[in-house]
C-alpha cells in the first residue's frame, strides 16, 4: 500500500469564527459551576447558621434591649463573614481539582473554550453561590432582629407607659434608641462588604489552585494568607513598635504588604453593624478595589493556567 | 509579548505582576484605611496591652476579622465573671473588650456600672472580707471605675451615655455633688443627651458647697426658660435656694413647696347641726 493511494482527510472549514471572549460560554460554565456546587449539598450550612442566629436571639443577659440588639446583629454578621469568606476558599478549592477528577475539565478545554473563560466562569459560579447565601443568611437574620426589635419596643413602650414619670419625649427617645439598633436598610452594606472580602478571597484562592498540587494544600494557603492578609497593620505596627523600626524589618513588612492582599480593610461590616453612618463614596471605592483585586487575580491565574498540561 | 511570556518563567512572572499590583493598590489601601478609620466603619488596630491580654482564640478571632463577634463571646464571658463576683477578671475581660470595640459606647458604660455600681455594691454587703477591707476596695473598685470612664470618654469624646454613668457613680457611690453636677453639666449639649440632664446639673449644683448662688441663678433661669420645667423637684430646689441665700420675697417664685402643700383631711366637714363629740341638734 503506497503514500500515494492515501486519500487525505480534509478538514472542515469552521462555520465561524471563535470569538476571544464569550460571555454565553462562561454563563454556561457558571451555570455549571453553581449546579456543582449546590449538589455538593453545600447550602446546609444555612440550617447551622439559624441555629446560631436563633440562640443569640435567646441569649438572656440583664442588658438593654439596644445592647442585646447589637449583640444579635454582631455575631449574625460577624457568622455571616466567617461563613462567606471560608465557603468561597473551601468552593473554590475544590472546584479544579474536582473537575480533574471527574474529567470534566478535560471536556471543556477540548471545546473552543477559551482558558480565561472557564476560570472567569468557575469564579462567577462561585461569586453567585456566595451572593445567594449571603442574601439567604440576612434574610434569616433580618427577621430575627426584625422580630425582636418588635418584642422590645412594645415591651419598652408599655413598661415606661406604666411608669407615669416618664414624657411622651423621653418614651420616644427610649424607643427610637432601641429601634437604631434594630433592622436598618444600611444593614444591606455590611451584606455587600461580605460579599467583596468573599469575592477577593476566591479570586486568590483561584489563583492558587492553578499552580496547587491538592485542595487541601489550597484550603491551607489560602487560609493562612487569609489570616496574614488580615493581620497585616496590626503586625506592623507590634514588629516596628518591637525592633525600634529596624530596616529589615521594615522592608519584610513592605514585602507583606504588597504580596499580600489587606483584608482587613473589608472589615467594614462592623461599623455598619454598629451603626455608624455610611460614606457611600468609600464604598464604592472599595467595590473599585474589589474589582481590580478580581481582574489582577484572574490574569495571574491565566498566566500559570494558560498552558498548563493536563 | 509572546517571546516574554515563552522565554521567561512563569512564576517569575507571577511574582512580577504580584509586585507592581501591590505597589499601585498599597498607597490607594493606606489612604482607604485612614477614611474607613475616620468614618467610624473600620476598627483601629487592637492597642498592644490587649494584644498581650487576648487568649489564644480571641487573638485568632482578631486575625481573623472577626473582632465584632469576638467581643461578642467576651462580653458572654464577662457575664459569667460577674454572676461569680470575680471583679478582677471581669475587669481584664472589659479592658480586652474595650481595645476590640473602642468606638462601642455601651461596652465603657457596662464596664463602669459593673466596677463602679455593681462591684462596690457586693464590696457593701460581703461579710467575707474585714470591714475595713470591704471599705478600701469600695473606693478601690469606685475610683476605677472613674478612671475607666475617663479613658471611654478620651475614646468617645461625644458620649453622653459614658458621662451619665460616671455621674451615676459619683452620685450614688462617691457622694460627690460638686462631680455629680460637673459631669451632667459636661454631658449638656451632647448629640445623645437627654433632657433631664440640664435640671440634675442644676440640682447636683446646688448640693456643692459654695456653689449655691451659681446653682440658684442657673435653675431660675431654668425655670424662667419655659414652663415644662416648673417641675416638682425644681421647685423645691429652687425653694431650698431661696431660703438658703435670703432671697427676697418679691423676687421669689410664685409656686407654693410642692412639700408644703396643705393635706387634705381624711376627717368629713362636720355638719352645721354636729357638736364636738357627734352629738347632733335636730
Amino acid at each position: 500500500m503506497s503514500d500515494s493511494n492515501a486519500t487525505t482527510p480534509t478538514l472542515r472549514p469552521p462555520t465561524a469564527k471563535v470569538p476571544l471572549f464569550s460571555l454565553g460560554r462562561v454563563w454556561t460554565i457558571a451555570a455549571s459551576t453553581v449546579t456543582q456546587l449546590v449538589r455538593m449539598k453545600t447550602f446546609y450550612f444555612l440550617l447551622a447558621f439559624a441555629l446560631v442566629v436563633v440562640a443569640v436571639g435567646n441569649f438572656n443577659i440583664p442588658t438593654t434591649p439596644a445592647k442585646e440588639l447589637s449583640m444579635i446583629k454582631k455575631v449574625s454578621f460577624g457568622t455571616m463573614d466567617l461563613f462567606a469568606w471560608l465557603f468561597a476558599i473551601v468552593s473554590t478549592a475544590l472546584l479544579i481539582p474536582r473537575d480533574l477528577e471527574d474529567r470534566t475539565l478535560y471536556t471543556i478545554l477540548s471545546k473552543p473554550v477559551r482558558r480565561i473563560e472557564y476560570l472567569v466562569g468557575k469564579l462567577g459560579g462561585v461569586l453567585f453561590v456566595v451572593g445567594v447565601s449571603l442574601l439567604a443568611m440576612y434574610a434569616i437574620c433580618a427577621v430575627m432582629i426584625y422580630a425582636r426589635e418588635i418584642n422590645f419596643v412594645g415591651a419598652e413602650f408599655e413598661a415606661m407607659k406604666a411608669d407615669s414619670s416618664y414624657t411622651q419625649e423621653e418614651i420616644a427617645e427610649q424607643l427610637t434608641l432601641i429601634q437604631k439598633q434594630g433592622l436598618r436598610a444600611e444593614l444591606g452594606i455590611a451584606v455587600l462588604a461580605s460579599f467583596l472580602k468573599a469575592s477577593v478571597v476566591a479570586a486568590v484562592t483561584i489563583f492558587l489552585s492553578t499552580f496547587a498540587s491538592s485542595s487541601l494544600f489550597t484550603i491551607i494557603v489560602s487560609v493562612l494568607l487569609f489570616l496574614i492578609g488580615h493581620a497585616h497593620t496590626m503586625a506592623t505596627n507590634f514588629w516596628l513598635h518591637q525592633s525600634d523600626s529596624n530596616l529589615f524589618v521594615q522592608m519584610l513588612v513592605k514585602v507583606i504588604k504588597i504580596l499580600i492582599p489587606n483584608y482587613q480593610l473589608f472589615s467594614f461590616s462592623e461599623g455598619v453593624v454598629q451603626g455608624e453612618a455610611i460614606n457611600y463614596a468609600v464604598v464604592s471605592q472599595m467595590g473599585m478595589l474589589t474589582g481590580g483585586y478580581l481582574i489582577v487575580f484572574l490574569l495571574l491565574s491565566l498566566l500559570v493556567f494558560v498552558d498548563k498540561e493536563f | 509579548m509572546k517571546t516574554i511570556l515563552q522565554k521567561c518563567p512563569r512564576l517569575v512572572l507571577v511574582i512580577a505582576g504580584l509586585a507592581l499590583f501591590g505597589f499601585i493598590r498599597e498607597p490607594i489601601e493606606d489612604r482607604l484605611r485612614v477614611r474607613l478609620v475616620e468614618e467610624k466603619l473600620l476598627l483601629p488596630p487592637p492597642g498592644q496591652t490587649a494584644m498581650e491580654q487576648m487568649s489564644q482564640s480571641a487573638l485568632m478571632g482578631t486575625l481573623g476579622g472577626l473582632r465584632s463577634l469576638v467581643a461578642v463571646f467576651l462580653t458572654l464571658e464577662a457575664y459569667e465573671h460577674f454572676s461569680n463576683k470575680d471583679w478582677e477578671q471581669l475587669s481584664q475581660t472589659y479592658a480586652v473588650i474595650t481595645n476590640l470595640e473602642p468606638n462601642d459606647e455601651e461596652h465603657w458604660v457596662t464596664w463602669i456600672w459593673h466596677i463602679g455600681i455593681n462591684a462596690t455594691a457586693n464590696m457593701e454587703i460581703d461579710d467575707r472580707l474585714p470591714e475595713f477591707e470591704r471599705k478600701r476596695r469600695f473606693f478601690a473598685y469606685a475610683l476605677e471605675a472613674v478612671d475607666i470612664a475617663e479613658r471611654g470618654i478620651k475614646q468617645n469624646p461625644e458620649s453622653a451615655t459614658i458621662r451619665m454613668q460616671l455621674a451615676e457613680v459619683y452620685r450614688e457611690k462617691l457622694k460627690d455633688n460638686c462631680a455629680t453636677s460637673r459631669v451632667y453639666g459636661d454631658t449638656i449639649g451632647l448629640p445623645d443627651a437627654l433632657p433631664f440632664v440640664e435640671r440634675f446639673h442644676g440640682y447636683f449644683m446646688a448640693r456643692c458647697e459654695g456653689k449655691e448662688q451659681e446653682a440658684y441663678d442657673y435653675l431660675s433661669g431654668l425655670y424662667r426658660e419655659s414652663e415644662r420645667n416648673h417641675l416638682p423637684t425644681l421647685i423645691v430646689e429652687i425653694k431650698k435656694l431661696e431660703k438658703f441665700l435670703n432671697i427676697p420675697i418679691p423676687q421669689r417664685i410664685p409656686d407654693a413647696d410642692p412639700d408644703k402643700r396643705p393635706q387634705k383631711s381624711n376627717r368629713k366637714k362636720p355638719a352645721p347641726n354636729e357638736l364636738p363629740g357627734g352629738l347632733i341638734i335636730p
